[in-house]
């Protein structure tokens, strides 16, 4: 059977299922989204199945403060500082003419370096003994795993790390225990899976009772894992569903889980516009701190700056990490942000929800009040 | 970020592999496949340049599939 005909088989079964009430799904993943988006998968599917974007941006949800820090690691510091690409355009909140972004850092002369993988930063710090490089590392599990593998393999002396790192189901915890979750099934992250173990996603189910599903990223795993949760909806059978087996196993890489706990604790850590969340973030393990950025450099993050932490003003990315606003529902959305000029960061990162609705051909406003809940 | 993209491994020195996808070569770390080592001729799942698990050829070639589709339709 080709991968059409399997798509098509998939939403003739979730049509038969005949829905007769508003369901929301929730994804919580960046790839899920674009494959989502790209594919069209929400206009394929019954008007009351709503598809809502949740926390699956690493790069969104990184503090102000950190990419603030990195900056002035850059200036003030003169290091060589590396990141994955996301995070350059990341604007930060200061007066008009400061610099406000890694990219306008390096522009003004910074040794700023966008890197596609860990092995890169330390290449880059021993190709050059005599700098200081600092790796500006934000992700969740499935990129936290390779810095972490990195650490375990031993790095130079040259190289530190700002690590960002987060967990991805402790925002759906929050969510879900929350008055308002926002919605009634989850679709779980493929690549977090892949690396944790599906199991991670049990606690939904057993603490909450919703329909869960993990999804690899072609329409078919989607549509597989919506069928899953709506069919367990309707028959109030619950059970962790995994229609991504081929890659993500049980009880996850046993290697990548080993070496998170050989190097880094998981430690409460603050989301932008979120706020902190128990237990959300890794942190490197003391046995590691000589390779810790924010013990090795002066803390440049200043409490008293205006609006230090927030998100920009007039930005709702909080809200559309969260799953509260769709993007166009942002009142920036389209008009003072897109691509070209991103404001907020869910439309600088390429899993940044309103980017990929960008990408996506969605250019104009959602015709509700930005007030309204999902 | 989060974007995996399958690849098969043409050689392997220690934990370093050479790996290939669609004719594009690209050097990655085995070192998060330690417990299942992957032989020459294997596909595995590559994140930021480490191998995140093993995968079959068909489930490779269905994610170049889709990898290509989103490619053609992300403006730049």
């Amino acid at each position: 059977m080709n991968t059409e005909s399997e798509a098509r088989q998939w939403l003739e079964r979730i049509r038969a299922l005949g829905i007769d009430r508003p369901v929301r799904l929730m994804n919580v993943c960046g790839g899920h989204e674009r494959s989502i988006t790209q594919a069209g998968l929400r206009g394929a599917l019954p008007a009351n199945v709503e598809l809502i974007p949740g926390p699956g941006c690493p790069v969104c949800v990184c503090p102000e403060e950190d990419v603030y820090q990195a900056i002035r690691l850059a200036l003030d510091e003169k290091v060589t500082l590396v990141a994955f690409g996301d995070m350059l355009r990341v604007p930060v909140n200061v007066p008009k003419g400061e610099v406000r972004s890694l990219v306008e850092a390096q522009a003004t002369g910074a040794d700023v370096r966008p890197i596609a993988s860990p092995t890169e930063a330390r290449r880059v710090a021993l190709e050059h003994p005599d700098r200081q490089v600092v790796f500006f590392a934000a992700g969740f599990e499935t990129t936290t795993a390779p810095v972490a593998a990195m650490i375990a393999e031993g790095i130079p002396d040259n190289l530190s790390i700002l690590l960002s790192g987060r967990l991805t189901w402790p925002a759906v915890a929050m969510l879900l225990d929350s008055e308002t979750p926002g919605f009634d099934c989850l679709v779980a992250p493929g690549h977090v899976s892949t690396v944790m173990g599906p199991e991670e996603w049990q606690f939904v189910i057993d603490r909450h009772g919703l329909p869960t599903a993990v999804a690899g990223f072609t329409p078919e795993s989607l549509l597989a894992a919506f069928y899953s949760v709506l069919r367990q909806l309707q028959s109030g059978e619950r059970f962790l569903d995994n229609c991504y087996r081929e890659v993500a196993h049980a009880g996850g890489n046993a290697t990548a889980r080993r070496l998170l706990d050989a190097t880094l604790d998981v430690v409460d850590a603050n989301w932008r516009g979120i706020g902190v969340i128990p237990r959300s973030g890794y942190a490197l393990k003391p046995a590691h701190a000589g390779a810790d950025a924010r013990l090795r450099f002066p803390d440049h993050t200043d409490p008293d700056r205006r609006r230090a932490g927030q998100m920009p003003p007039g930005c709702d990315c909080a809200r559309v990490v969260l799953g509260r606003l769709y993007p166009n529902q942002c009142r920036l959305y389209g008009s003072a942000c897109t691509p070209r000029t991103p404001v907020g960061p869910c439309m600088v990162s390429d899993e940044g929800a309103c980017r990929i609705w960008w990408a996506g051909g969605v250019r104009e406003a959602a015709p509700v009040a930005v007030t309204d809940p999902i | 970020m989060c974007l995996a993209i399958p690849m098969r491994i043409t050689a392997i020195d220690g934990f370093n592999a050479r790996c290939e996808a669609k004719g594009v070569f690209r050097d990655v770390s085995l070192f998060m496949m330690q417990d299942e080592p992957p032989a020459i001729g294997d596909f595995v799942m590559v994140h930021v340049g480490y191998a995140i698990q093993k995968m079959t050829e068909a489930e490779a070639r269905s994610t170049w599939e889709l990898l290509d589709q989103v490619l053609e339709e992300t403006p730049n």
